[in-house]
């Protein structure tokens, strides 16, 4: 591992609630690492368990996802169809030969732009702990 | 061969033909190498003759009732089968007044390849703890107190899971780098029945043409995730496998957390939904906080 390894992550955020917290965090002049790549989607149930196999395939080496806390879904349940996916995934994941620490699932809400920030300060760190993933990982 | 149970799946079909009650009997035939058993397709009363049953009839007949729609037909399940038509019933893909279902209480079959059939029965017969079917019409055999299986189902699974993230990948990576995306998995699998499967989209591009392990990756991971909480064990997917890839133990694991977290087993009902199609507000899953 050279020195300057920065890890890729993929962070899935959902619109209403994640984003925004995200957007929080931002005018609130909070840093967190920028290893995040963040990608827009209505709702973290629109996150397909195949973005997060692709996300994986094409070489991140850490995919982060967030969503409205249950019970707060703007489109009144998605996020828990989406747990279910999430947990499966993530067990199918790990069953795979990836790490489990490169997988997180969180709850965000839009006022929570401090916890989002320490979420994802915490993962880049342990993402890049692990180092880069395995060759053919 | 049980003569039996032939006698009385040959009487049948040859009732329900001649009745018009169905189109078509799905059962069994025995196959030309005078070894092992093939599907057969029985469309005529006077052809009742061929069907037959024996511990070769690995085959789930499940699978062809999608292509079988339109008229009513009968069709020869084992008691795993059986929680194949549940699932088909649960996802709306089958009309049950269009399938009439001959089960017979099973004692398991043996491993079937191209060189003829094993004597031993096949691990997931070992493990079967439901000899008679969950759904039938007509029952052939006489349903038993069910033995209590001595080892535990997962075994494989939990020593799988056991190892360590780069002996997972090591050996994950030797077997998908034998896959030759032949697709033969996803044809025989009564669950995968989409017309337009993900694999084949060419925008979004999935699953490249690139002949790479990563790709057969993808192929073989979402295979298995989209059978989560759908695939009733019939094993044929990993029968099938010209490269001999263990998809059963990709299966098996997702049926295993599917049991640990929402105590849930495909195929005993038609009237549940599968834990992916449904949610439950309570359950906390182990994310967030």
């Amino acid at each position: 591992m050279s020195v300057d390894y920065q890890p890729k992550i993929i962070g899935f955020l959902c619109n209403w609630c994640s984003y925004a917290g995200a957007d929080m965090a931002g005018t609130s002049r909070i840093t967190y690492p920028s290893n995040i790549r963040i990608i827009r989607v209505p709702c973290s149930g629109r996150v397909d368990p195949l973005f997060i196999a692709k996300c994986f395939k094409e070489g991140a080496d850490g995919v982060f996802i967030a969503g409205c806390h249950p019970g707060d879904c703007h489109y009144v349940e998605g996020n828990y169809y989406a747990r279910r996916r999430f947990v499966l995934m993530g067990s199918l994941l790990e069953y795979l030969g990836i790490e489990k620490e490169r997988y997180q699932v969180e709850w965000v809400s839009a006022s929570e732009g401090k916890k989002f920030t320490q979420l994802v300060s915490a993962f880049t760190d342990k993402v890049a702990g692990l180092g880069p993933r395995a060759e053919g990982q | 061969m049980d003569e039996n149970i032939i006698n009385q799946i040959r009487e049948k079909a040859k009732e329900l033909l001649s009745s018009g009650t169905v189109e078509c009997v799905i059962g069994y035939e025995a196959g030309t190498d005078g070894m092992t058993s093939r599907p057969a397709f029985i469309y005529e009363a006077s052809d009742v003759e061929r069907l037959v049953f024996d511990n070769t009839c690995t085959h789930n007949l499940a699978t062809y009732l999608i292509n079988k729609k339109t008229n009513k037909v009968a069709v020869v399940v084992k008691p795993c089968d059986a929680r194949g038509i549940n699932v088909l019933l649960s996802e709306r893909q089958i009309e049950r007044e269009k399938v009439y279902v001959i089960g017979i209480v099973c004692q398991g079959v043996v491993p079937v390849s191209w060189s003829g059939s094993g004597k031993d029965l096949q691990m997931r017969c070992k493990l079967c703890n439901q000899h008679a079917p969950v759904i039938y019409d007509f029952l052939i055999g006489e349903p038993a107190v069910e033995p209590v299986p001595t080892v535990s189902p997962w075994t494989s699974v939990a020593e799988m899971e056991s190892k360590s993230s780069a002996e997972k990948t090591d050996y994950w990576n030797k077997q998908f780098s034998k896959c030759i995306r032949c697709y033969a998995c996803r044809q025989v699998c009564m669950g995968c029945y989409c017309k337009e499967c993900f694999v084949e989209l060419l925008d979004p591009e999935w699953v490249g043409i690139k002949i790479d392990t990563s790709e057969n990756s993808m192929w073989n991971m979402i295979r298995a995730f989209h059978l989560s909480g759908r695939c009733i064990g019939c094993g044929e997917c990993a029968r099938v496998c010209p490269v001999d890839i263990p998809l059963g133990l990709l299966n098996m694991k997702l049926a295993k957390e599917v049991a640990e977290h929402f105590e849930y087993r495909a195929g005993l009902s038609a009237e549940v939904r599968a834990p992916l199609a449904t949610f439950n507000k309570e359950e906390n899953l182990g994310i967030g906080e």
